[in-house]
């Protein structure tokens, strides 16, 4: 991990650095085996297409997961992480570059807390979409 | 069919949630983490055993061919052990409806073997509208 942030570097409006990866099927049957959530949603086409999509996609959690390695490898400590909220408005594709990120919004000095924006983006035909958005995360970094 | 509005509160068995260190494994290389920590959600494997309950309950009626996952939330009290076994608690929290869509949101409690709550989860499900 990269050095810990602290929180006397936190200002409001600074950014978490972001986080990106593909989206691979054989990740996404792995989050499958390892989370229990078999939902075929996240693992057939035939299904997927039955429900109205062009082919699978990933679970949300497993995009939250993402937006919490992004936060977790800025902290430095993954007990710095309190709470997190997220609102799932997009789905995510296999192949999909999923970005994750986040702002400071607030900083509670006296607790030693910040509470921040959080995002997850993915660029699709030029535009961007929200997977997470108005999403927030409360930290308390060391 | 609508979910049955009744079921408000209604609280579900505890079921036990060992973080066995090959599962942590295994999650942490599924979501791109380095193995070196409990990743944070890995709590989402011991959420969702026990939501599967509530996702069978016929008493709920819920049609799992138009549910989303429309919100997540956690509150973490202290990370995960390695090789603790916490038990996990699930209850209907709330039974809303918008705009013609169902929200149902399930609260969980997980806590330690002195009964410290270690995790707190909400998880919105949204049964969209037919048609």
């Amino acid at each position: 991990m990269r050095e810990p942030v602290r929180f006397e570097d936190l200002r409001v409006g600074l950014e978490v650095p972001s986080l990106s990866k593909v989206v691979r099927r054989e990740d996404v049957k792995a989050y499958a085996d390892a989370s229990g959530d078999q939902n075929p949603l996240h693992q057939s086409d035939e299904f997927a297409r039955a429900a109205g999509f062009p082919g699978i996609i990933a679970h949300g959690m497993f995009t939250m997961a993402h937006l919490t390695s992004c936060l977790v490898r800025w902290l430095g400590d993954p007990g710095a992480l309190l709470r997190m909220r997220v609102q799932f408005r997009s789905v995510v594709f296999m192949g999909d570059t999923i970005v994750a990120g986040g702002r400071v919004r607030e900083l509670d000095p006296e607790r030693r807390t910040a509470t921040l924006d959080v995002w997850v983006t993915v660029e699709r035909d030029g535009t961007t979409e929200y997977p997470i958005k108005r999403s927030e995360a409360e930290v308390r970094p060391g | 069919m609508a979910l049955n509005l009744g079921l408000e509160g209604k609280v579900y068995p505890a079921i036990a949630f060992p973080v066995e260190a090959d599962r942590v494994a295994r999650f942490a290389r599924a979501v791109g983490d380095d193995g070196s920590f409990v990743p944070p959600t890995f709590v989402t494997a011991g959420e969702f055993a026990a939501l599967v309950q509530v996702i069978a309950d016929p008493e709920l009626g819920l049609d799992t061919t138009r549910v989303v996952h429309g919100e997540q939330e956690y509150e973490w009290r202290r990370p995960l052990r390695l090789g603790e076994e916490l038990s996990v608690h699930p209850r209907i929290a709330s039974i809303r409806t918008r705009g013609g869509h169902e929200f149902l949101t399930v609260e969980t409690e997980m806590r330690d073997p002195q009964g410290e709550l270690v995790v707190l989860a909400r998880n919105t499900l949204i049964v969209r509208r037919r048609g």
